[in-house]
């Protein structure tokens, strides 16, 4: 039960159990029934943001942490953290057009959350071959190519926002089938292998618990 | 302590009211909203694969029987297939979305429909998902030794609930005439009818018997909202306080909270939750995709998306499209009834060889449900 199928199986069942989890929060509860309001929504962009920066950092440094037999995940990573490493500035300047003020969300602090969720990453970030990582990513991809259009569509239809103050979470959420095949390839430069398929799975299940407490967190009162 | 018992469904009956309704005449039926054609229903039946479908309702919108009615039947049926009759149950559980009464329940009124002699009754009302409540508490009653002779029955007359009495003078039709797609949607998916299954300790002595090897029901309602239901407005759905009863029924239907209604975008979460689940079923070895050979889904294939049947084949849980069966598309969505009028004609198919085994989906949208039964096929 190592191989690739496996592991993605696996994996989807923590994603579709993360996304039962976030469907609870407080947050997510209001938007989908239909009492979030543009505070809300600031304050969901706000908490975001810090984690969304980080992201492509620990992209990097999980890359530079890869030895030389694994040399096409470690392109693979480096071309994602490329692709989204400035992703913090289209989250900023949402928060802009919807009203808020950018020194704001540039010096707003991690929530509890989004302080564990980072030090997780990082810490695992910083292993040789942190190839568990993949957990953590198929948890943050899955978010962007399916969670952020999905929001997004609700926050435009509660707050009547411009497409040009939701572009993080509307310009997510295309290709999910092709996302899925990169993914795929990605496993498979390291699998089958037990031990690494349960450390991608087990850092799966952490990432996605600690992203969903990062949410809870996230409130506009 | 008795040992448990093994169960066997040794009859199974079918009865879909009137002449299949093809797609042009289904608003004969169910009617017409302020007398206008839908817009929405033909691109609703392209979503669902539905071609023809049953009406207790007949073209001028009259009843031409009762829930009760339709489920004894049913039951009925499946006790002549296994050659029994009502005098011989002792054990009826009884599945609907909405039975004829409010109050009591619909196993009552099913079991004056039926006759017979005087038996234990159970009634269960929820979704689709209602069909594999009933048949788990037959399974469960046979399988403890409390009964001999058990039936589930399951029956829907969802076109009473169609028709234009439910929404005209409601907030769930705007100014220019034109019903909401959250009620509108359902009324060319679901259609009425009945099923039934009969239960006994050891299999029919002639021809195939199906053993029931597990069935599990999982409610994810504790993450989900309503996502199918009647009874509360859409805005208010989520707080039970706010529903029909609290208002009365004048003032409920004004606010549309006296329809059946669907949320597109909470389905489509529910959907990948159920998938989860199934997953959940194979990883832990409880459901082996390579050994089940027949799928009945009450589920179009049709509707799956392309995401997740890609998903399904990436993550080893696929069962192949050739061992779907299916009869949707001719006798409609029939809710709780749609297993067992797809398991009816599956078996009459001639499919079915010893040994094999059969899993039955059951998904419910209601508040996201999933079942799943498992039977094998026994001479």
């Amino acid at each position: 039960m190592t191989g690739v199928p496996d592991v993605l199986r696996q994996l989807t069942i923590v994603f579709t159990e993360f996304e039962g989890r976030l469907e609870q929060t407080p947050l997510i509860r209001k938007l989908t029934r239909g009492r979030f309001d543009l505070a809300d929504y600031q304050a969901f962009l706000v908490g975001l943001r810090q984690q969304v920066a980080d992201g492509a950092l620990w992209m990097s440094r999980a890359a530079s942490n890869i030895d030389e037999r694994h040399l096409e995940l470690r392109s693979a990573l480096m071309r994602h953290a490329v692709t989204e490493h400035r992703d913090f500035r289209l989250l900023e300047g949402d928060y802009v057009t919807s009203g808020g003020d950018l020194a704001v969300i540039q010096g707003a602090e991690k929530n509890l959350g989004s302080e564990a969720l980072s030090a997780w990453m990082f810490h695992e970030a910083s292993r040789p071959n942190p190839f568990g990582l993949l957990g953590a990513m198929w948890i943050i991809e899955g978010l962007g190519s399916i969670k952020a259009a999905e929001w997004g569509r609700l926050v435009q239809r509660r707050l009547g926002l411009p497409d040009e103050a939701l572009r993080f979470l509307l310009y997510h959420g295309e290709n999910d089938l092709e996302h899925i095949k990169e993914f795929e390839a990605m496993l498979a430069m390291v699998l089958p292998d037990a031990a690494v398929a349960a450390k991608i799975v087990k850092t799966a299940r952490v990432t996605a618990r600690l992203y969903a407490l990062q949410i809870e967190e996230i409130t506009g009162d | 302590m008795n040992e448990l018992r093994d169960v066997y469904i040794t009859g199974v009956g079918a009865h879909l009211p009137g002449s299949p309704v093809p797609s042009a005449a289904i608003e004969d039926h169910i009617g017409r909203i302020g007398g206008r054609d839908s817009a929405l229903g033909r691109r609703a039946l392209r979503w669902n694969g539905v071609e023809t479908r049953h009406y207790a309702l007949d073209a001028e919108g009259r009843p031409t029987t009762s829930n009760a009615a339709m489920c004894a039947d049913a039951v009925r049926a499946a006790l002549d297939q296994a050659a029994l009759s009502p005098q011989d149950l002792t054990f009826l559980a009884t599945a609907t979305t909405q039975g004829d009464y409010l109050v009591p329940g619909h196993g009552s009124n099913v079991h004056g429909e039926l006759g017979g002699g005087p038996l234990e009754v159970a009634s269960f009302q929820s979704v689709c998902g209602s069909a594999l409540m009933a048949a788990k508490s037959a399974w469960l009653s046979v399988r403890a030794g409390e009964h001999d002779v058990a039936a589930a029955a399951a029956s829907e007359f969802s076109s009473r609930w169609f028709r234009p009495a439910f929404y005209e003078g409601s907030a769930l039709v705007d100014a220019k005439g034109r019903l909401r797609p959250e009620a509108d949607y359902l009324r060319f998916t679901l259609s009425d009818g009945a099923g039934a299954v009969v239960m006994e300790p050891s299999p029919c002595p002639s021809g195939l018997s199906l053993k029931v090897r597990f069935i599990d029901l999982i409610s994810l309602a504790d993450r989900f909202d309503p996502c199918m239901w009647a009874g509360a407005a859409p805005q208010s759905r989520a707080d039970p306080l706010s529903t029909w009863a609290f208002a009365g029924p004048v003032a409920a239907h004004a606010q549309g909270a006296v329809a059946l209604l669907q949320d597109f975008d909470l389905l489509k979460r529910v959907i990948r939750a159920w998938v989860g689940v199934y997953l959940q079923k194979v990883e832990a070895g409880r459901i082996e995709p390579a050994k089940i050979d027949h799928l009945l889904c009450h589920y179009s294939a049709r509707s799956l998306r392309a995401e997740i049947e890609g998903l399904l084949e990436s993550t080893a849980g696929m069962i192949d499209r050739d061992r779907w069966f299916s009869n949707l598309s001719s006798v409609g969505n029939v809710g709780s009834a749609s297993i067992w009028v797809m398991l009816e004609a599956f078996l009459r198919s001639g499919r079915l060889s010893p040994g094999q085994q059969v899993l039955c989906v059951v998904p419910e949208s209601g508040r996201a449900l999933v079942g799943f039964m498992l039977l094998e096929a026994v001479e």
